[in-house]
C-alpha cells in the first residue's frame, strides 16, 4: 500500500546525520534519566514531550523513541546494582540480577540485560515493521470479555512466584487489588476510599507506589544495615576472571530459546491494547523459571531469568506501536504520550496514518532501528560508567537514591502529595517483606487490579450478567483454561518437581 | 510461628474493618448496574478475613523480623518524614543539604570528601537539572 | 521554589522597564497549574500557552502539573491561593460540574470560589458508529436496540453515559453502556465490533475520514465544523447536551484591573499562531475564547445542564 520510493525516502530522513543525533541524544539522556533510582522512561519522555514541540516531526518523534528505548534499559541498571527497581518490570529483573551483582558480576548482569533488551526490541520492531497491518486487525478482535480472561490469565501468573507460603502470597496479592481500588470506580465513576483527599481520585498514584515499595524500602533497609565500616556499595573484585565481566557468545546463545520465548510474549502482549510490560515480564520470568532444569536456581542469581524479563519487557515496547500505528489505539502509557507528540505537530494516528504520512512512518521505523543499535553501543560505555558510580561508598549511594526518589516522585506526581504516598508505601513494603510477604506480588495485582476491575465491569454489561454466556467467546473461555492450567502447572505440578528432584539429589548426593 | 499468626490476626481485623466500617463509610451507594462501587472492594475484605484466619490457625512462611533494623528503619523513615515536611515549607534547595548531610553522618560516614559530595555536590546537580534545564519545579 | 521563585522575582523586577501592560503587572512569577498529568494534551496545551504569553508578555510563567480527579485537587489548591494573579489553574469544566452537583457538600470550593479569565477550546464530542451499521441517526440506534434485545454503546465519561441514559429513559430503547477509560478505547470497541455505538472526543475525526465511521449526532450543543450536516442530540428530539471546555481561572477576589490584564493577555495568547496551531492539531477544532464574563456563563448554565443530567 505504501510505494518503495516513500519507504526509501523515510529510511533516508531517518538516517539523516541530525535525525542520527537526536536519536543518539534520546537513547543517552533516556538511558541516564532510567538509570537514576526513581525515575523511568515514562517520566522522561513526559518531560521530554514540551521540548519537541519545537522540533520537526520526524526528529522529535525518533528523540522521544531514543528516550524510550534507552529508558527501557537504563531501568534495569539501578535494579541490578542496588536493587532498586522503580517499576513492577524492572522488580523482575531485579529478582535474579541483583544477586548477581552481589556475587561480583554487576558488569555480566548490565551487559546480559542490555544484549537481551536489544534483541526482544529488534524482534518486536520487526514484527511491527512487516506485520502490523494484520496483527492490528486480530488485536482488534480481542474486546473486554477476551481481556478480561486474558487479565485473569496474567494473574494465574503470579502462581509462579509464590514462596513458601500460599496463603501469604494470596494475601498480598488481595492486599494489591484491594489498593487498586482506591479512587474513581470504573463502571459508574463514584470516588472511593479517597478519605477526602482529591489527589486520591485518580487512585494510588502508580509510580509513587511502585518506587516506594520496591526502591525507597530497600534503601531504608540497606542504610539500616550499614555498619561500622562503609564499604563500596559494590566491590568487583581485582582478580575477577574476565569472563565475569562479559556475556560470551556461547552464554548468549544458551539463552536464545528464553530471549525467544521472552520476546514472543512481549510482542502478543504488546500488539494487544491496554495489557502492559508488567504481565509480559513476569509470564516471561515466571514460564523461563518453570521450564528451567533448574527452577532453584532462580532468584539467586540465575542469568536466564534476567535475560527472559528484558527481552519481554522490551519486546512490548515496539508492539505497543502496532495498534498505535495501524489503527490508531494507544497500548500503553507511553503510546499515549507518542499520540499527543504525534497530535501536537498535526498528525492523527488512526487508519489513513500510512497512507497519509508514508514517509514519517518509515522514517520512525528507520529511527527505531537506529535506536537499537544505539542503545547498544552506548549502552556498553553507559555500564561502565554506572559500574563505577556504583563503587561509591554505600553510605552515598543510598542517601543520593532516596533524594532522587523523592525528586523523581514529585516531579511526576506534580507535588508533595505523591511523595507522601511513595513514604506510606515503603514503609508497608519493609514491614510486608519483614513478615514474608511478596510486595512483587502486591505490586503486580495492583498494577493488573484497575485493568481487571474494568474489564469484568465491561463483560457483566456485554455478557447481560450471565456467566455462562461466555460460551459464546471462544478465545476467552480458552483463556481462562489456560489460566487455570497455568495455575495448575506453576503453582503445584512445577514446584513439586523441583522438590522431587531436590530429595533425589538430597538423599544421594553422588 | 509468632509473627506468623500475629501477621495473620492482623489481616482479619483489617478485613474486618475494611467490611464494616470503611468501606460502607467512604463509598457511594448507586442503584444500578451488575457491578457496585463497593463489589471488589469487598471481596477483598471478605479474602482478608479468610485467608487471614487460615494464617493464624496454620501459619506458614518465613519471617525476617529484626528488632534492631526495624528501629533503625524507623528512624530513617522518621528523618525522612521530617525532612519532607521541612522540605514543603522551606525549599528544597535550603532542606537537602541538611537531609542527606544527617542521612550520611547517621550511618557513620566520617569522610569529608564524599560528606562533601552528598551535601553539595548532589542537591546542587539535581537542582540546576530540573529548575534551570527541564523547566521543572520542586519543593 | 521558593529561592527560585525570590531570585526570579528579583531578575523579573529588574529587567521589566517596560511592561507590556501597563496596568498590572506581576510581582513574581505567575504559577499556571494544570489539573492534569504531565505529557497529556491538556499539559501540553497549557505550556504552549504559558510560552506564547511569556514571550508577549514578559512576564515569568512556570508550569506546574496538579493531577487528581480531572482538575478537583488542582482547584481545591487554587480556591485557597493569594488572589494576587499569580497562581492560575487551568482544567475542564466537566469534571468540575459534575462533582459539584453530586457532592458539592464535600468539596472544599463552589463556582464562586473562582474569578474566570478564558476558555481555551471546547471538546468535539459525537456519538459514532460504522459505516455499516444499520442506522445513520439516534431513531435508527433506538429503533435498532429495542429490536436487538439492548444495543451495546460504549462511554468514556460520565456524563456521555448520562446523556445516553437520558435519551434511553425517554424511549426506552434498553441501552447497555459499556464504561471505558478513553475515547480511543471506545473507538477500538467500536472498530472490533464489541459495541455497536460509541461516543469519541475528537479521536474519532480520521476514522470519519477514512470511510470507517460515522457520525450519529454531535452530543454538544451545537453542530462541529467538520460535519455539519450531522445535527445534534438537541436537534434529534433530546434537550440534552455535553460541552467540555477548557477553561482557566484564578482565586475569586482578583482586583478588577488584574483580572483584565490576564484576560487579555490570556486571550491574546490563545488566539495567536502556535497555540492556535496546537489546539487545532490536539482537539480538531479552533480555539475559542469566552471571556471572562462568557466563562463564568458557560459554567452557571452549565451546572443547570448538568444537574438535568444527573435528573435533579
Amino acid at each position: 500500500m505504501v510505494d518503495v520510493t516513500t519507504i526509501l525516502a523515510g529510511l533516508g530522513d531517518a538516517l539523516s546525520l541530525t535525525n542520527l543525533l537526536f536519536v543518539i541524544g534520546g537513547v543517552a539522556l533516556g538511558q541516564f534519566i532510567g538509570a537514576l533510582p526513581g525515575t523511568g522512561p515514562v517520566m522522561a519522555m513526559a518531560v521530554a514531550i514540551p521540548f519537541t514541540f519545537v522540533l520537526d516531526p520526524l526528529a522529535a518523534i525518533s528523540f522521544l523513541v531514543g528516550v524510550n528505548k534507552g529508558g527501557l534499559f537504563g531501568g534495569a541498571i539501578p535494579a541490578i546494582l542496588i536493587n532498586t527497581p522503580g517499576t513492577p518490570d524492572a522488580a523482575a529483573t531485579a529478582l535474579d540480577g541483583h544477586p548477581l551483582a552481589k556475587k561480583g558480576k554487576p558488569v555480566k548482569a548490565m551487559k546480559m540485560a542490555l544484549f537481551s533488551s536489544v534483541t526482544g526490541d529488534t524482534f518486536s520492531d520487526i514484527v511491527l515493521i512487516t506485520l502490523s497491518a494484520p496483527l492490528a486487525i486480530i488485536a482488534l478482535q480481542m474486546g473486554p470479555v477476551e481481556i478480561f480472561a486474558l487479565m485473569i490469565f496474567a494473574f494465574s501468573i503470579i502462581a509462579g512466584l509464590i514462596g513458601d507460603s500460599i496463603t501469604k502470597a494470596l494475601i498480598a496479592a488481595v492486599l494489591g487489588l484491594f489498593c487498586a481500588m482506591v479512587g474513581l470506580d470504573p463502571e459508574h465513576g463514584t470516588p472511593r476510599l479517597y478519605f477526602g483527599y482529591f489527589e486520591l481520585f485518580d487512585g494510588l498514584p502508580l509510580t509513587a507506589v511502585a518506587i516506594g515499595m520496591l526502591a525507597v524500602a530497600e534503601i531504608f533497609r540497606r542504610l539500616a544495615n550499614i555498619g561500622k565500616s562503609i564499604l563500596p556499595t559494590i566491590e568487583i573484585p581485582d582478580t575477577q576472571d574476565a569472563w565475569d565481566k562479559r556475556v560470551s557468545l556461547a552464554e548468549y546463545w544458551a539463552c536464545r530459546y528464553v530471549m525467544a520465548r521472552g520476546a514472543i510474549i512481549g510482542t502478543v502482549l504488546g500488539a494487544i491494547p491496554g495489557i502492559g510490560s508488567t504481565a509480559a515480564a513476569f509470564m516471561s520470568y515466571a514460564s523461563t523459571k518453570q521450564t528451567s532444569k533448574d527452577p532453584d536456581s532462580f532468584g539467586k542469581g540465575n542469568i536466564q531469568g534476567v535475560a527472559a524479563t528484558e527481552a519481554a519487557n522490551s519486546a512490548v515496547v515496539g508492539a505497543n506501536l502496532i495498534p498505535l500505528l495501524a489503527i490508531g489505539i494507544p497500548g500503553s502509557i507511553t503510546a499515549a504520550l507518542l499520540i499527543s507528540a504525534f497530535k501536537i505537530h498535526g498528525i492523527q494516528p488512526g487508519p489513513l496514518l500510512f497512507e497519509q504520512q508514508g514517509r514519517l512512518i518509515y522514517g520512525l521505523f528507520g529511527a527505531m532501528l537506529m535506536a537499537n543499535l544505539m542503545n547498544l553501543l552506548i549502552g556498553q560505555a553507559s555500564l561502565r560508567l554506572w559500574a563505577r558510580i556504583i563503587s561509591a561508598p554505600e553510605s552515598l549511594v543510598f542517601s543520593a537514591a532516596l533524594v532522587l526518589c523523592i525528586t523523581g516522585v514529585y516531579a511526576s506526581t506534580g507535588g508533595m502529595f505523591g511523595v507522601a504516598v511513595m513514604l506510606v508505601f515503603a514503609i508497608l513494603g519493609y514491614v510486608m517483606t519483614s513478615f514474608g510477604y511478596s510486595v512483587v506480588i502486591f505490586i503486580i495485582a495492583f498494577f493488573l487490579g484497575n485493568k481487571l476491575e474494568l474489564s469484568l465491569s465491561q463483560t457483566l454489561v456485554i455478557l447481560n450478567g450471565d456467566p455462562l454466556a461466555i460460551i459464546n467467546f471462544p478465545v476467552a473461555l480458552a483463556l481462562l483454561l489456560l489460566s487455570i492450567f497455568s495455575i495448575v502447572w506453576l503453582g503445584y505440578l512445577a514446584p513439586r518437581r523441583a522438590r522431587k528432584r531436590a530429595d533425589a539429589y538430597n538423599n544421594n548426593p553422588e | 510461628m509468632l509473627l506468623n499468626r500475629l501477621s495473620g490476626a492482623f489481616v482479619v481485623t483489617l478485613g474486618l474493618l475494611l467490611y464494616f466500617m470503611i468501606i460502607p463509610m467512604h463509598t457511594e451507594v448507586v442503584d444500578y448496574g451488575w457491578m457496585r462501587p463497593q463489589s471488589i472492594p469487598n471481596a477483598c475484605a471478605i479474602l482478608f478475613v479468610f485467608l487471614g484466619i487460615v494464617q493464624v490457625l496454620f501459619p506458614t512462611g518465613a519471617t525476617s523480623v529484626g528488632f534492631f533494623e526495624l528501629l533503625r528503619v524507623s528512624l530513617f523513615a522518621i528523618v525522612t518524614m521530617a525532612a519532607l515536611w521541612a522540605m514543603a515549607r522551606y525549599g528544597f534547595l535550603a532542606i537537602t543539604p541538611i537531609f542527606v548531610g544527617a542521612l550520611m553522618l547517621l550511618v557513620g560516614e566520617r569522610r569529608i570528601g564524599w560528606l562533601l559530595g552528598g551535601v553539595v555536590v548532589l542537591p546542587l546537580t539535581i537542582w540546576l537539572t530540573v529548575v534551570l534545564l527541564l523547566d521543572r519545579t520542586l519543593p | 521554589m521558593k529561592l527560585k521563585g525570590l531570585f526570579l522575582g528579583l531578575i523579573t523586577w529588574l529587567l521589566l522597564s517596560v511592561p507590556a501592560f501597563a496596568d498590572w503587572t506581576p510581582s513574581g512569577p505567575i504559577t499556571l497549574q494544570i489539573g492534569f498529568d504531565a505529557g497529556g494534551e491538556t499539559d501540553t496545551l497549557g505550556r504552549v500557552i504559558a510560552k506564547e504569553m511569556e514571550s508577549q508578555t514578559g512576564w515569568d510563567i512556570v508550569v506546574e502539573n496538579k493531577p487528581g480527579g480531572g482538575g478537583i485537587a488542582m482547584f481545591t489548591g487554587i480556591a485557597v491561593a493569594k488572589p494576587d494573579g499569580q497562581t492560575l489553574g487551568m482544567g475542564v469544566n466537566m469534571p468540575i460540574l459534575v462533582n459539584l452537583v453530586l457532592r458539592g457538600d464535600k468539596l472544599p470550593f463552589n463556582l464562586e470560589s473562582f474569578d474566570y479569565l478564558a476558555t481555551v477550546a471546547r471538546a468535539q464530542v459525537a456519538i459514532i458508529a460504522k459505516s455499516d451499521a444499520p442506522f445513520d441517526d439516534l431513531a435508527g440506534l433506538i429503533e435498532y436496540s429495542k429490536s436487538n434485545d439492548g444495543a451495546l454503546v460504549a462511554f468514556d465519561a460520565k456524563p456521555q453515559e448520562l446523556l445516553m441514559k437520558y435519551v434511553d429513559g425517554e424511549t426506552g430503547a434498553g441501552f447497555k453502556l459499556v464504561s471505558t477509560k478513553s475515547s480511543a478505547e471506545a473507538i477500538q470497541n467500536l472498530l472490533g465490533d464489541h459495541v455497536i455505538a460509541s461516543f469519541a472526543a475528537g479521536a474519532h475525526i480520521p476514522y470519519i475520514e477514512s470511510g470507517d465511521v460515522k457520525m450519529i449526532a454531535s452530543a454538544n450543543a451545537s453542530r462541529h465544523g467538520y460535519a455539519p450536516d450531522t445535527p445534534t442530540v438537541v436537534e434529534q428530539g433530546y434537550e440534552i447536551y455535553v460541552d467540555p471546555y477548557f477553561f482557566i481561572a484564578a482565586p475569586a477576589g482578583l482586583p478588577a484591573e488584574t483580572k483584565d490584564t490576564l484576560a487579555k493577555a490570556l486571550h491574546n495568547a490563545i488566539t495567536s499562531d502556535a497555540p492556535k496551531k496546537a489546539i487545532v492539531n490536539a482537539l480538531k477544532t479552533d480555539p475559542s475564547d469566552l471571556g471572562p464574563d462568557g466563562t463564568q456563563k458557560m459554567l452557571t448554565e452549565g451546572v443547570g445542564n448538568v444537574k438535568k443530567l444527573f435528573g435533579k
